[in-house]
């Protein structure tokens, strides 16, 4: 690279091929140069066919540290002139053999890279603790790297070439070149083999993830719908109950009380709850549709405190009164009785007595379902909406 | 800036005709390509020196299967800006 053709070679070679003075070439040159300039200050970018492109590039300001003092400094931005050259300028290029003129200038020099060369693969030897190749007579290091990567897969399919491929780097160093088509057969069949196993080990987790889906939802619909088919039964079960309203009035403390675990507590509820269900026998009636447990729960609780579940000041009308299931929530209460999921903050609201934590209400626990008004079913009104953020504030707490 | 429009800028500021313009370009270019294919340098004055440097062969890992394979050396054109270039462009 030490021999560069100057200005005025350029000139006297370009008069001579284009048959014109040197004059001329001087001042196509010349010109070439200023409007060179000028076109790159103008449109920042001039394309030269037959060359490439010049093009000036901004360089955005960056921040840098002041090596010695450790203060920060700021490197202004600036252009600068690229070249890009032309695509067939730069294959021609790089379809010069770059070894060429070094092979001319110094043969040492070739050596060099080769010794490079062993060293890397002896680095890469040392890594993968696989293989170990010496370095060949020319500079073709693809097989190297390559031999390694397939050896752990070997082991399983073991054709016939691959034993004979594997040993022969460890015990002749000095391979020649008929080496090299051999690890290039091997490198494709252990790939072939890699895509199997991905495929399998994808379909696999495939399979995994689906039945971890399915799983979810059949819990998750379970719950679901218990919760529906309750509510479709328990209108059928009132009906019922209306019908044989006296009688089941009548029977329930009886029936309930004596399996009660407190005792002592049996007279008082049994004369309280009686004429307090007879005042509210629409909510009674539907109460027992519950197992017995709940049941006994809900006549203690009447009993102890009947009045609070006749309804409240913002809330009169109750559609019924219902005991906390196991694994219920608000939510699917307020789907259960309005049909959203949104509505359950009413739920909160009327029961906020006996909910501290809407997300942690003890089974058993009487709620009171609240008839809503039309006022109230408006979601988006904003007394609405601030109920909402108290009941979710609540369950924060 | 397309050829085109370059070669009236240059065939107005050196008197030639616009043909001529573009023959001498063309040969201009060829003669550039030809000194760098004999392993010459270009210096064009007040530009700057168009070379060819070698690019040296380098081992690459493949990110995602870990294989390596080493990338071939090969040559490179490049331009290389004269110093005075530069203030020039950022007086702009």
């Amino acid at each position: 690279m030490a021999e560069k053709l100057s200005w005025t070679e350029l000139r006297r070679a370009l008069a001579k091929r284009a048959g014109v003075s040197e004059k001329t070439a001087g001042a196509f040159l010349n010109a070439v140069q200023a409007q060179l300039m000028e076109a790159l200050k103008t449109d920042k970018q001039v394309k030269i066919n037959g060359l490439g492109t010049f093009k000036v590039q901004a360089v955005a300001p960056r921040k840098s540290v002041n090596v010695t003092t450790g203060e920060e400094i700021i490197i202004e931005g600036y252009n600068k002139l690229a070249f890009t050259p032309e695509a067939g300028v730069r294959e021609l290029i790089e379809s010069q053999e770059p070894g060429v003129k070094s092979q001319e200038a110094d043969n040492a020099s070739v050596i060099d890279p080769i010794q490079k060369l062993g060293a890397q693969a002896e680095e890469i030897v040392d890594i993968l603790g696989d293989l170990g190749q010496s370095p060949k007579e020319e500079p073709v290091a693809e097989p190297e790297p390559v031999v390694e990567e397939p050896e752990p897969v070997i082991e399983e399919p073991a054709p016939a070439p691959e034993p004979v491929a594997e040993p022969e780097p460890i015990y002749f160093p000095g391979a020649t070149p008929a080496a090299e088509p051999e690890p290039e057969i091997i490198v494709q069949r252990p790939k072939k083999e890699k895509k199997k196993s991905h495929f399998w080990r994808d379909t696999l987790i495939c399979v995994i993830i689906l039945l971890l889906l399915l799983a979810g939802g059949y819990f998750f619909l379970r719950q679901e719908l218990s919760d529906i088919i309750r509510s479709f039964i328990a209108p059928a079960e009132t009906e019922e109950v209306i019908v044989g309203e006296p009688v089941l009035m009548v029977e329930e403390p009886a029936v309930v009380e004596p399996a009660a675990e407190e005792p002592a507590e049996e007279p008082a509820p049994a004369a309280e709850s009686a004429p307090a269900a007879k005042a509210k026998s629409a909510e009674t009636a539907m109460i027992p549709k519950g197992k017995i447990p709940q049941e006994q729960i809900l006549a203690e609780f009447l009993a102890a405190s009947g009045e609070t579940l006749t309804g409240t000041a913002d809330y009169p009308n109750l559609i019924t009164v219902e005991a906390m299931h196991e694994g219920s929530r608000l939510t699917w209460m307020s789907k259960r009785f309005y049909g959203k999921k949104v509505y359950w903050p009413y739920l909160y609201d009327a029961n906020r007595d006996v909910i501290d934590n809407p997300n942690q209400i003890e089974t058993g626990t009487p709620l009171r379902v609240p008839k809503l008004t039309k006022a109230q079913m408006d979601t988006t009104s904003t007394a609405f909406l601030q109920l909402k953020q108290e009941a979710e504030a609540a369950c924060k707490k | 800036m397309l050829t085109k429009e370059f070669i009236g800028l240059v065939s107005n500021e050196s008197g030639l005709s616009k043909k001529e313009t573009e023959q001498l370009l063309t040969t201009m270019n060829a003669i550039v390509r030809e000194n760098l294919m004999d392993g010459k340098a270009i210096q064009l004055q007040g530009l700057g020196a168009f070379e060819i440097k070698e690019r040296k062969e380098r081992v690459i890992v493949h990110p995602r299967t870990g294989e390596r394979s080493v990338v071939p050396s090969k040559n490179q054109l490049v331009f290389r800006p004269v110093a005075t270039i530069k203030d020039e462009l950022n007086k702009i």
